[in-house]
Order: structure tokens, then C-alpha cells, then sequence
């Protein structure tokens, strides 16, 4: 194997016009945007109901649909096969295609399969408020829409799969091996949870098992890798400099496509589970630093921002919260650690700053750098660009920041004996406020993207160029 | 990696190595685990669970209580959960062989409900005073009114009613779910210590 200079999408001789590439897949990739922005809002309601009833129990109590148990998996399923999903295939097409140097194929199915897929979610959104969730972690969606989203992205994977088979451009670029990975590890892992949870369930905690294997891979190898791609993409391109250390980038990749599923053990540590199950998820979460490091390696250039680009500052905010993600879950990981935090919102505050961290601001970031590329358009309004920028950070540091500060309190109480718990639901109380009003500034935040895309799509805002915007990002 | 075909094996092979190690070697290991005979005792353990109950873990699952209960209680020495009355000895596989959809959960937002019912029964809870709870909520637990409905009395009060103000000539009592669920609660019991339950503690103790 040989790996690429450090110089990503270096136009090949026969490769297309970028623009003619980004205006081709216009209509399905704007399908895609649109319909993950309105799952990030219907997510971010979700979230923000059962956020609400964290801190107040009573809230919407009476009403079955919205009882406690139920909001979690729905906005939980919102979040990531609504929102991540449409995104992250939105932006992994358009960078596929790009570094293909060829035009997507397959646009129709992507087209048809999104309508699908955001079908599929809708049912199980309702699905799930309804009663049938599945209670395992990130794979709450019903059974029976399971088939379902495994068919509508395999239809939409293949424009992926076309383009990474069909590109124009010889060599391949750490962008391309993360992306082409998300869109094959997830009906990998997806299928093998529907076969062994639902059509044919094992046996007992086995169940548990292979739930914090697929839990796991949807986190590690679909949407982290989705994200990763749009920073591996987009860093040198804003930056106009070449990614540091660019070499250890395949090493980086490697460890995590063949270490990271292993981690996922760790959550059952002191479960009824063979013992070796945790440990081995112990020893991968601190093998897998290795991938964090080296991510924070190539993409340190993301920090420094010289063009001043809005998009930059949504990927620096992103691959820090990533790679601090990567360093908690190690550090938590260690069972002196996971005896405090294991079972304490500590854990429900890793999964955020995964989705609405990790995952999604790299994506914001990819967003507004591809759409006005792919419309031909301007962001209808710069401040809104800024304010976004303001609302997701802080929002993010108020909602992880108070569900990590609510769990530690909440593990001391549990680990003292006499502490009952009453007295551990008063003290954490404060801290779940601080999560919602983080929630809410998340949810605030997509409203302001999907105002932005709104007025970008308005008839009469015009075709003024791209290199006019105001946030000076270097031309496609 | 010009090269397509090995890159999708590499792809293939990443997750076909931790699937194969994580899920088949652990399934191989205890996915066939088998009821224990107790001779002492003259019957297997751990006991299918009642009709009703079994229908009442369907309800605790649709309901999402598992975002708040576990159903596992750790070794002595991780966390609290023997000195909290959770339990005498650690949950172990064994327990959960007859569960449809296990409910280990993963956060504790309220208590451990592994020995709810023995807990339960010590503690003097019935079946009415958790109808109660459900109905009204506790501390941090929502109440769950629409497992319960209000029904115009005919001829006598109902012996289930429950002793809550309701409309003049109506009375509260539990729907099915409400029973199910009840049901599967009381019913969760992890009395009996299977011998890989035994903490591995007492033998060095023995020793001594």
C-alpha cells in the first residue's frame, strides 16, 4: 500500500470541473441537509423534553408518549438516524464524489433511499413514543423499521460505493478510507444486531453483549468516521496547508477501524458478562488513544486560523471535542474511574459530546462550507453563521459540562451507601438545569442553520458568487 | 491503497475479527447456559417467570424503565450495591436465561430493581402500595397515570381501587399493564446463589 502525499484533492488531469461535480448531486444532497435539519430540531425538542424531565420529573407525565423512558430513546433516535444520518451521508457523498473527480452516480437511488430512510426514522420516532422501543443503547429504533433502514442506506450507499469505485483519480486520501468505512461498517454492524437482538435473540446477557458491540460501532465506526472525513477533507483545504504528519494518518485510521470495535466491552464492567469482555474493552479504549492522538496530530492546523473562516471554527470546536472524548471514555474506562461514573448521567454526557461534539460540529462546519457550493447561493446572513457558532459551543460545553458535573456528584452519592437517594436527586438537581439551557442553546443553534439554509434557497436571494462570501473561504 | 479489493477486506476483516471475538466467543462460551437443578432443593433455578409477569416485563420495557432501574447487582467491593440491600450476591448469567429482552440498563436514576420483589415482601410493600407509587410517582419517579383509569363505580368498590380522590361515584384502578407491570416486579427475585455466584472472597476467608 502506498499513501498519498499530503496534498488532498489534487485536481488529476481527467478530473472534472468541481463545480459541475457539486452542482450535479445539488437536489439530493439539499434532500439529505434539509431532512437532517428538521430531525436536528425534532431531536433537539425530544432532548430538550426529557432534559426538562431530569430536573422535574412530573413534566409531561401524564401524557404515556412523552413518559421519561420513552423521550430518551426517541430524541436519542432523532439525533443519530435522523440528524447524523442524513447529514453524514450528505457530506460523505459530496466529498466522495469530489475526490473521485467525477460527477456521483446514483443520485436517483440516493433520492429514493433518503425518502426511505427518513420514512423509516419517522416511524420509528413514532414508533418508539408509542411503546416499542428496543431499550438497547443507540438502537432503539422498532424492529420492524429495521429492514427497512438497512435497504433505504444501502441505496443510498451505493452512490457512495460508486464513486469510491469509479473515481477518476488514482491514489486515495484519508477523507475517502473514512468515509467509504462509515458507509460499509454501519449495515455490517446493523444487520448483525437485527439478526441477534431481534429476529433470532440470544440468549440472556448475551444480548447485552453483542447491544454494546453494535452501540459501539455506531458510534465508532459510522458516525466518528463520518465526521473525521469532513475534517481530513476540509482542515487543509481552509487552511491552505498541507495536513501535519500526514503520514501516520493510515495508522490512524487503521487502529481505530480495527481496535475501536473491540472497546465497546467496557460498559459492562462488573456486569453478569464473562469477566474478559470488560477487560478486553479496557485494554482497546487505551490501545485507541493512539487513533485520538494521532487525529489531533494531523489536524493541529485546525487551531490556528488564518482565513478566518467560520467553517474552521466549527472544525476546531468538532476535533477537540472528539479527541476529548476519546481521552474521557479511556480515562473512564479504567475501573477505578468507571466504579464513580458507571451508571451516572457521566455516561449519558460522553454520548452527547460524541454526537452533538464529535460528530456533529465538523459536520456543521462541512455544511457551510458544501452548500454554497452545491446551490451556487450565499449564506442568507453571515451574523446568523456567528450566532450559530456561539449557541452550538456553548451549548455543548453547558450540556456535556452539567451532565458530567450531575454524574460525578450522582456516582459519589452511590458509592457512599448511606446516601439515599433523594438527597443524591437534590444535589445534582442544579446541574441538570445547566443541561437543558445547554439543550436549548443546541436547539436554538439548528434553528438558526435551518433559517440560514432557508433564506439561502429563497428564489430571489439571488446567484451571487461563492467567492463573494463574506467569510473569505478560498474558492472550491 | 490504490488498491479497492484489499481495502474492503481490511474493511470487512475489522469488524468480522471483533465479531467474531466479542459476540461468537462469548456466545460460544454462555449463549447455550442451562437452568441449574438443585437437588437440595428439588428444583431448577432460575424459575421461568409467570404469565403475567413475563407479560409485565413487556411493559417495563415499553415504558423505558430501564433508563433508570438496572437489574444487575455488582461483586462486594464495586460500588454499593450489596450494602444498599440490592442484593446478596452478584447478578451472574445464569439469572437472566429466561428474560425475552434483558433489562440490565445503564443508569441509576432510581434503585437497583434486581430483588425487588424479595425487597418488597421484607419491606412490607404490596401490591396496593406499589399500584400507589406508580400512580403518584415518588421522589424523583414520574407517576405514570395512564396505567390507570377512572371507572364509574357499579354496586360495590372494586377491590383494587385505589384510595385516591377521584369524580363523585368513580373510583381509580389499575389497567392490565398496571397489573402485569406489578406483577413482573414482585416477581423479581435472585434469591437463590448459584455456585459461580459465590464470591470468591469467602475461600480465602475460610481459609483464615
Amino acid at each position: 500500500m502506498t499513501f498519498a502525499p499530503p496534498i488532498p484533492d489534487v485536481p488529476a488531469p481527467a478530473a472534472s470541473d468541481p463545480r459541475a461535480i457539486d452542482r450535479s448531486a445539488r437536489w439530493a444532497l439539499l434532500l439529505l441537509l434539509a431532512s437532517g435539519l428538521v430531525w436536528l430540531a425534532v431531536g433537539g425538542v425530544l432532548a430538550l423534553v426529557h432534559s426538562i424531565q431530569l430536573h422535574t420529573p412530573g413534566f409531561l407525565a401524564a401524557s404515556e408518549w412523552f413518559t421519561f423512558g420513552r423521550t430518551q430513546a426517541a430524541a436519542e433516535t432523532a439525533l443519530v438516524y435522523g440528524w447524523a444520518a442524513n447529514a453524514g451521508f450528505a457530506v460523505a457523498l459530496w466529498l466522495l464524489g469530489r475526490l473521485g473527480g467525477t460527477p456521483l452516480r446514483g443520485l436517483g437511488l440516493v433520492k429514493i433511499g433518503g425518502a426511505f430512510w427518513n420514512l423509516g426514522v419517522t416511524l420509528g420516532v413514532i414508533g418508539i413514543l408509542g411503546g416499542d422501543l428496543t431499550s438497547f443503547s443507540l438502537l432503539q429504533t422498532p424492529a420492524y423499521v429495521q429492514p427497512l433502514l438497512l435497504v433505504a442506506f444501502a441505496a443510498i450507499g451505493t452512490a457512495g460505493v460508486l464513486a469510491w469505485s469509479g473515481r477518476r483519480v488514482g491514489r486515495t486520501f484519508a477523507a475517502q478510507w473514512y468515509a467509504v468505512a462509515a458507509l460499509f461498517a454501519f449495515p455490517w454492524v446493523y444487520s448483525v444486531a437485527q439478526a441477534m437482538l431481534f429476529a433470532l435473540p440470544v440468549r440472556g446477557t448475551m444480548q447485552a453483549v453483542v447491544a454494546v458491540w453494535a452501540g459501539q460501532n455506531v458510534l465508532s465506526l459510522w458516525l466518528g468516521p463520518l465526521a473525521l472525513a469532513a475534517a481530513y477533507y476540509l482542515v487543509p483545504k481552509i487552511t491552505g496547508r498541507t495536513l501535519a504528519a500526514y503520514d501516520l494518518a493510515a495508522w490512524g485510521f487503521g487502529v481505530l477501524l480495527f481496535i475501536g470495535p473491540w472497546t465497546g466491552g467496557r460498559h459492562l464492567v462488573g456486569g453478569p458478562v464473562p469477566a474478559w469482555v470488560p477487560t478486553v474493552g479496557i485494554a482497546c479504549s487505551l490501545l485507541l488513544l493512539f487513533h485520538f492522538i494521532v487525529v489531533a496530530i494531523n489536524l493541529r492546523d485546525v487551531f490556528g486560523n488564518p482565513t478566518g473562516s467560520t467553517a474552521l471554527r466549527f472544525m476546531a470546536l468538532g476535533v477537540a471535542a472528539y479527541v476529548l472524548g476519546g481521552l474521557i471514555d479511556a480515562g473512564t474506562a479504567l475501573r477505578g474511574a468507571a466504579k464513580l461514573v458507571q451508571f451516572t448521567y457521566f455516561a449519558e454526557a460522553q454520548t452527547m459530546l460524541a454526537i452533538l461534539g464529535g460528530f456533529t460540529l465538523p459536520v456543521f462546519g462541512a455544511i457551510y462550507f458544501l452548500t454554497p457550493r452545491v446551490t451556487g447561493k450565499t449564506w442568507g446572513s453571515d451574523g446568523l453563521i456567528k450566532l450559530h457558532l456561539g449557541a452550538a459551543g456553548l451549548g455543548l460545553v453547558l450540556l456535556v459540562g452539567g451532565l458530567a458535573g450531575a454524574g460525578l456528584k450522582q456516582g459519589l452519592g452511590l458509592n457512599d451507601a448511606g446516601t439515599a437517594f433523594a438527597v443524591i436527586f437534590d444535589s445534582v438537581r442544579p446541574w441538570l438545569l445547566v443541561a437543558t439551557a445547554g439543550v436549548g442553546l443546541q436547539l436554538l443553534g439548528g434553528v438558526f442553520l435551518a433559517v440560514n439554509l432557508a433564506l439561502q434557497l429563497q428564489p430571489e436571494s439571488g446567484g451571487a458568487a461563492v467567492a463573494n462570501q463574506p467569510s473569505a473561504e478560498p474558492a472550491p | 491503497m490504490k488498491n479497492s479489493p484489499l481495502f474492503f477486506i481490511a474493511l470487512f476483516g475489522a469488524l468480522a475479527l471483533s465479531f467474531g471475538a466479542l459476540v461468537l466467543g462469548s456466545l460460544r462460551q454462555f449463549g447455550q447456559l442451562d437452568a441449574y437443578f438443585d437437588a437440595g432443593e428439588g428444583a431448577a433455578f432460575p424459575a421461568r417467570a409467570p404469565g403475567l409477569a413475563a407479560r409485565g416485563l413487556l411493559v417495563y420495557r415499553d415504558l423505558g424503565c430501564a433508563s433508570c432501574h438496572t437489574q444487575q447487582v455488582r461483586r462486594p467491593g464495586f460500588g454499593t450495591d450489596q450494602e444498599r440491600g440490592w442484593g446478596d450476591r452478584q447478578s451472574v448469567a445464569r439469572d437472566y436465561i429466561y428474560q425475552s429482552r434483558v433489562q440490565l440498563g445503564q443508569t441509576r436514576i432510581g434503585p437497583d430493581l434486581t430483588n425487588f420483589g424479595e425487597r418488597a415482601a421484607k419491606a412490607g410493600t404490596d401490591q396496593g402500595r406499589l399500584f400507589l407509587n406508580l400512580y403518584a410517582g415518588q421522589g424523583g419517579m414520574p407517576p405514570y397515570p395512564f396505567l390507570f383509569e377512572a371507572r364509574r363505580i357499579v354496586g360495590q368498590p372494586a377491590k383494587q381501587a385505589l384510595p385516591v380522590n377521584s369524580r363523585p361515584g368513580y373510583e381509580v384502578v389499575p389497567t392490565r399493564r398496571a397489573e402485569a407491570l406489578a406483577a413482573y416486579l414482585l416477581s423479581l427475585n435472585a434469591g437463590f446463589t448459584y455456585p459461580e455466584a459465590q464470591p470468591l472472597e469467602s475461600a480465602t476467608e475460610a481459609k483464615k
